[in-house]
């Protein structure tokens, strides 16, 4: 996303700077840039076409930021109302660092932020054993510990900012899923598998189903087969392979450019 | 600002407690057990609760007597279908353990949990 970001502002300010290139070329090009000492300084007043120049990448940038400010601060008023609800009517788990709402439908979520909670429903409570309301427990934890819902805000942010890019729509997916396996490799540490996944079984078969249904549902058999299915850990090499080529990757047009 | 909500929710266990319409004046009798407190502060959270909706409320006499506008599930199941069903809050605001999925889904997901159990079983 960033790399997007970054590319269409290059790319933006290319185009309004078109003229110029074809007129000067790539000297002229290193002279805008101030590369070359002796290039001719512009004495003129900063034209139109200047502060196009460099209002249009700015807006860009700015674009996915602004969004990103904006969701944050309204997530943080949601939070807070919510905080406020359970303050009415949370009680705190018996046994568990969880507040319990009498609520019949089964739900475990996390409020992430500074005054963080994780919630859960009595009916949860009551489908769910020890060991399994455990790794959920652990689950939820990986969640506020990892502040990720700073992930899902700044892909939110993103695709507010470039509605309709199919890079933002798979952006928000994958991180979605990618975010809760993460969190499932953690509760994994210290938890059953068998104890995980019935637990999302009992959880998601349980939720009444209303209005819009199925929003990410692959998402939920996608987690449960990954984490009834033992992978084994990569071996070192191979990672430190991965690691090498993702690093590599971004610079090698960089290489091929500056090559002598 | 937190401790007006602590009394806001201190207020609305009594009267969701009590099942019956009570005065700032009885509240305060019953706070007042725990700890001092002024009948200027719980008549204005009173009125919070009343503005807020919480509460709707009825002269007698020359008293206000106020009473619950719904009990405590029906407000518990609004809100918590408000936060986890179709019209979820701003993203970011709660993560949930797992989304909703439709009957369908959850019958592939059992039969993958039976799955897995035959083959640790065998």
């Amino acid at each position: 996303m960033a790399t997007f970001v970054v590319a269409t502002a290059l790319t933006v300010y290319h185009v309004v700077l078109a003229e110029w290139h074809a007129h000067e070329g790539l000297v002229g090009l290193l002279a805008v840039c101030g590369l070359t000492a002796d290039a001719p300084v512009s004495e003129s007043a900063p034209t139109l076409g200047d502060a196009l120049a460099l209002s249009a990448p700015a807006v860009i940038v700015l674009l996915p930021l602004g969004w990103f400010v904006l969701c944050t601060w309204r997530a943080r008023r949601a939070r807070q109302r919510h905080l406020d609800m359970l303050a009415l009517v949370g009680e705190p788990a018996p046994g568990y660092e969880a507040t319990v709402v009498d609520h019949g439908p089964p739900a475990v979520y996390c409020l992430p932020g500074r005054r963080h909670r994780v919630v859960v429903t009595r009916g949860a409570l009551d489908v769910l054993s020890d060991a399994q309301m455990r790794a959920v427990l652990e689950h939820e934890r990986a969640h506020i510990e990892g502040r990720h819902h700073l992930l899902h805000l700044l892909v939110d942010a993103f695709s507010r900012a470039f509605p309709g890019l199919p890079l933002a729509r798979h952006a928000k997916e994958q991180t979605a899923l990618l975010v809760e396996m993460i969190a499932d490799d953690r509760a994994l540490r210290h938890h059953s598998r068998d104890a995980l996944a019935a637990a999302m079984c009992e959880v998601a078969a349980g939720q009444a189903p209303q209005g819009t249904l199925g929003v990410g549902g692959p998402g939920a058999l996608i987690r449960l087969r990954r984490v009834l299915t033992p992978q084994p850990r990569p071996h070192r090499v191979t990672w430190l392979g991965v690691v090498m080529a993702s690093t590599a990757a971004p610079l090698l047009p960089l290489l091929v450019a500056c090559a002598p | 600002m937190r401790q007006l909500g602590e009394l806001e929710a201190e207020i609305m266990h009594r009267l969701w407690a009590w099942g019956r319409p009570a005065t700032a004046r009885d509240v305060l009798v019953d706070l007042s057990k725990t700890r001092p407190i002024a009948y200027s502060t719980v008549k204005t959270v009173a009125d919070i609760l009343h503005s807020k909706g919480m509460l709707k409320r009825h002269k007698e006499g020359r008293a206000w007597v106020y009473e619950p506008t719904c009990t405590r599930q029906q407000y518990t199941a609004s809100q918590m279908q408000e936060a986890l069903g179709g019209n979820p809050d701003p993203v970011g605001t709660l993560v949930s353990f797992i989304e909703q999925i439709t009957p369908e889904e959850a019958e592939a997901l059992r039969s993958a949990l039976r799955a897995a159990r035959r083959r640790s079983n065998a």
